[in-house]
């Protein structure tokens, strides 16, 4: 598997520049939740008018992949420093890769079947 | 024969080093409870896709008391994982390390220097600015 190639300093520019992207996206995503009381941005009818405007679907999706990539990684990396054998990483690898494509999927379904509402 | 391995013990043992250390762990305990919150925060947004009253079962959980003390350290926690974080990426591509230099008594390292220490301080701070205003509207009129 090519993502299980990359070199470690590759993987952690991949960390920092998710790290920052997930930054600005997020601050739109709460400044979403600010434009009117908190409250009142969480009514149904309101959620569900912001997941059919495309722009914020969009903003949504990336959230959901910036993040994953960017938590599952960490958490990667924090197993990774309890236990060093090529076992351990190849597995840690592999079952943090199969949970972060978990989340992307089970967050894109929320984000078609809303969209679809 | 000791390994030397602590393991988590080890991990979390903030003795024998100073603030840097309590950075280090604040970043990983901030950094897989924000992995918990965002993995809980996907599924209770997916409650929208089966309709409004299953939506608004799940705004009840949160819309509580406790929901919302539970919603400011995750701002809390955010904020400090952030700003730690951007400290990291300058520490890590050299910026604010110091210069090098012979070890001499004390042996002070140069790293751990007061640029590192105010940037934690800074975060901890902003943490706590940014608990505030998350009160604010959690609690204001209309939160």
């Amino acid at each position: 598997m090519a993502l299980l190639k990359l070199r470690e300093s590759q993987i952690m520019k991949i960390h920092y520049l998710t790290a920052i992207a997930a930054l600005f996206a997020v601050a739109v995503h709460i400044l979403f939740r600010l434009i009117m009381p908190f409250g009142q941005s969480l009514a149904y009818p309101n959620v569900i008018a912001n997941y059919h405007n495309i722009f914020y679907v969009l903003l949504l999706e990336s959230i959901l992949i910036l993040i994953s990539i960017h938590g599952f990684n960490g958490l990667r990396v924090i197993l990774l420093e309890l236990r060093q054998t090529p076992w351990w990483e190849s597995t840690i690898t592999i079952l943090v890769l199969i949970s972060m494509i978990g989340v992307i999927a089970y967050g894109t379904r929320t984000i078609v079947i809303a969209g679809g509402l | 024969m000791d390994s030397g391995r602590e393991g988590i013990g080890g991990w979390l043992n903030p003795t024998r080093y100073g603030w840097e250390r309590v950075s280090y762990w604040l970043q990983r305990l901030t950094g897989l409870g924000l992995l918990i919150y965002f993995i809980g925060h996907v599924y209770e947004t997916s409650s929208l896709t089966n309709g409004i009253n299953a939506w608004n079962s799940m705004l009840a959980l949160t819309q509580t008391l406790g929901g919302h003390i539970f919603l400011l350290f995750v701002i809390g926690a955010s904020t400090f994982h952030t700003v730690n974080g951007i400290r990291l990426i300058f520490t890590e591509s050299g910026k604010g390390l110091g210069k090098p230099g012979r070890p001499d008594y004390p042996y002070k390292a140069a790293s751990l220097n007061y640029k590192q220490k105010s940037g934690i301080w800074v975060a901890v701070l902003l943490a706590c600015i940014a608990m505030l205003y998350g009160g604010m509207v959690l609690f204001g009129e209309g939160g």
